[in-house]
């Protein structure tokens, strides 16, 4: 119930803050650039059409715009004195946390959900594998999930905005990079742990190629429950200090 | 309705709080008064429930404030030092939040009975963060009201608002006091005096003194006098002055004298008498109130084992 009064509130003010159109329309001309050449791509030279290409697309721009979408979350109540009045409300710090996080990732669903009309355009012209678009979707929608809950919990470490968003970046990328990386390292069974443990490592090789596998689905719901765990954690310290 | 027992905070080696005992009855109006520092907000976030107490606990309505903390926070309003705000949402929205948040029957009737109460309704669409300060001091009041508390922590609520503005809040806290237990921080010994039924005055984390403004006025503040006399050498008119009975200490200042009390009687008619007997004139006479800073030197001085030493640098 709490749950659901923070997410409403948090929910519009994403809808009333000009950032968070910014942000949308950043991410939506960014995808949109890189599938118009794509698109012409496949139309010139005849290679077949990509269905996991926005996806793909995606997994990348995401390691940018969810430490945006996530670093004002907690960083802001802090630094406003609104975490003191949130904290002496009967509100659990559980529900404040997840309030917020579901807020995030419901707005990134609707960013989503318009990128589908980028595949639109494709049923017009050459339809895709359905059941390939649609896993894809999927993971990146988890994939997205665990970002924004990696982004919330740097955004309850500190007062920052700005800090926070850094060292969520940061993290990202190192995750986003550890699937190349494991490519690139010699030795099979560390390239392997590596691969395994970075989010873009259990897209890469599945989804996005049309793959569902459980581990996939378990690993990015593991990230999200711990980092969850975590932030709610990190808000509860605020009132041992 | 408080029952505070033995409550401290420390910040590290440096403490806060210490061991603050009091209560406060349904229906009353208690003023914690005290100078920068003397730990009327740390007292503050530890009965909401904001920080955990070193030592010792408190009960809200007869619930305790460690064990209990949720039942307590329920039980609660509170007005925070300085308002949070969120900017972008409008006056209902806010309120509403916090009704809706602390779990409030009825949360949008509830909303628009305390927007009227304050004379909000008619700005109930307008953007929070373009209301001015005064205003922003009575959202907060709403916000900490919506729920319908028993219980009002209302922390410098008059600070950093024009005089009108401060007169309106202090008729509302005192009308507010007929129903709800209401603790009050503030460093204004008038603003105390006027709103309280009972002060609890803290330095140090200490409680220094307590009581009704009416006991505080006989038993801590010395009366002063300011007399200017006209005639008369120096040395003269203040062993003059100092020979009345009933006069405690006589200082030089500006171009009179500051005469001290040692009761709580009004000495301007013997003072005037005398002089006018002596040959002089006078030429100015009033009483001056005792300023905070007199009453923690009084207070301290008479309670003993307080730290007399440690006076609170302003
Ligand atoms: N988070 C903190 N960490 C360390 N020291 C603190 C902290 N908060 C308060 N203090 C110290 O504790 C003492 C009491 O502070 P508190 O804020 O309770 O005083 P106050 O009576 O509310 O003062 P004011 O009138 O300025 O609001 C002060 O000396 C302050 O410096
Ligand atoms: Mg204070």
């Amino acid at each position: 119930m709490d749950t659901l009064t923070i997410f409403r509130r948090e929910v519009g003010s994403y809808f009333t803050s000009p950032f968070a159109y910014f942000i949308a329309a950043g991410f939506l001309l960014f995808c949109g650039i890189l599938f118009a050449r794509d698109f012409q791509e496949a139309a010139t030279q005849t290679t077949t059409i990509n269905p996991a290409f926005i996806p793909a697309v995606i997994s990348f721009l995401m390691v940018f715009f969810a430490p945006l979408l996530t670093m004002r979350l907690l960083a802001e109540e802090k630094r406003e004195g609104m975490m003191e009045l949130l904290l002496t409300s009967p509100a659990s710090e559980s529900s404040i946390v997840m309030g917020k996080f579901f807020s995030a990732w419901f707005y990134y669903t609707i960013l989503l959900a318009l990128t589908l009309l980028y595949q639109l355009v494709l049923f017009a012209y050459a339809p895709p594998d359905i059941g390939h678009t649609f896993l894809a979707y999927l993971g990146i929608w988890l994939y997205g999930g665990a970002m924004i809950a990696i982004g919330l919990f740097f955004s309850s470490l500190t007062e920052n905005q700005i800090v926070a968003a850094f060292l969520s970046m940061i993290t990202l990328l190192i995750l986003y990079i550890g699937d190349a990386a494991g490519q690139v390292i010699g030795n099979i069974d560390i390239a392997r742990v590596i691969r395994s443990l970075s989010l873009q490592g259990h897209f890469s090789t599945s989804f996005q190629v049309g793959i569902l596998r459980a581990e996939d689905v378990v690993f990015f719901a593991g990230i999200i429950v711990l980092m969850l765990y975590l932030s709610i954690r990190t808000v509860e310290s605020h009132r041992w200090r | 309705m408080i029952e505070v027992k033995s409550l401290s905070r420390h910040y590290g080696d440096f403490l806060a709080v210490d061991q603050l005992s009091f209560k406060a009855k349904q229906g009353e109006i208690l003023g914690l008064l005290g100078p920068n520092g003397a730990g009327k907000t740390t007292t503050m976030r530890m009965l909401t429930g904001y920080l955990p107490p070193s030592s010792g606990t408190a009960l809200i309505d007869h619930h305790d404030i460690v064990r209990d903390s949720v039942e307590t926070r329920k039980r609660i309003g509170y007005l925070p030092e300085r308002v949070p705000i969120y900017p972008d949402m409008t006056v209902r929205g806010y309120v509403l939040f916090w009704a809706q948040l602390r779990g409030t029957k009825e949360a949008k009737s509830r909303t628009d009975m305390v927007l009227k109460q304050f004379d909000l309704y008619t700005r109930k669409n307008t953007l929070v963060r373009h209301l001015s300060k005064g205003l922003k001091q009575r959202l907060g009041l709403a916000q900490a009201l919506v729920h319908d508390p028993p219980v009002l922590i209302l922390d410098e609520p008059t600070i950093g608002i024009d005089p009108q503005q401060v007169i309106e809040v202090r008729d509302v806290v005192k009308e507010l006091g007929k129903q709800h237990t209401i603790l009050f921080s503030t460093h204004i010994l008038t603003e105390a005096e006027e709103i309280c039924d009972r002060v609890l005055i803290i330095d140090h984390g200490r409680i220094v003194a307590q009581g009704t403004p009416q006991q505080l006025q006989k038993e801590i503040y010395s009366t002063q006098y300011y007399v200017q006399v006209g005639g008369g050498k120096t040395a003269d008119v203040r062993a003059l002055l100092q020979s009345i009975s009933g006069v405690a200490e006589v200082s030089a200042e500006k171009d009179g004298f500051l005469v001290k009390s040692t009761a709580n009687e009004d000495l301007r008619a013997a003072i005037s008498t005398s002089i006018v007997s002596a040959g002089y004139t006078v030429l100015e006479i009033h009483q001056r109130r005792s300023t905070l800073e007199d009453i923690f030197l009084a207070a301290i001085k008479a309670a003993p084992g307080a730290q007399a030493g440690k006076k609170a640098k302003r």
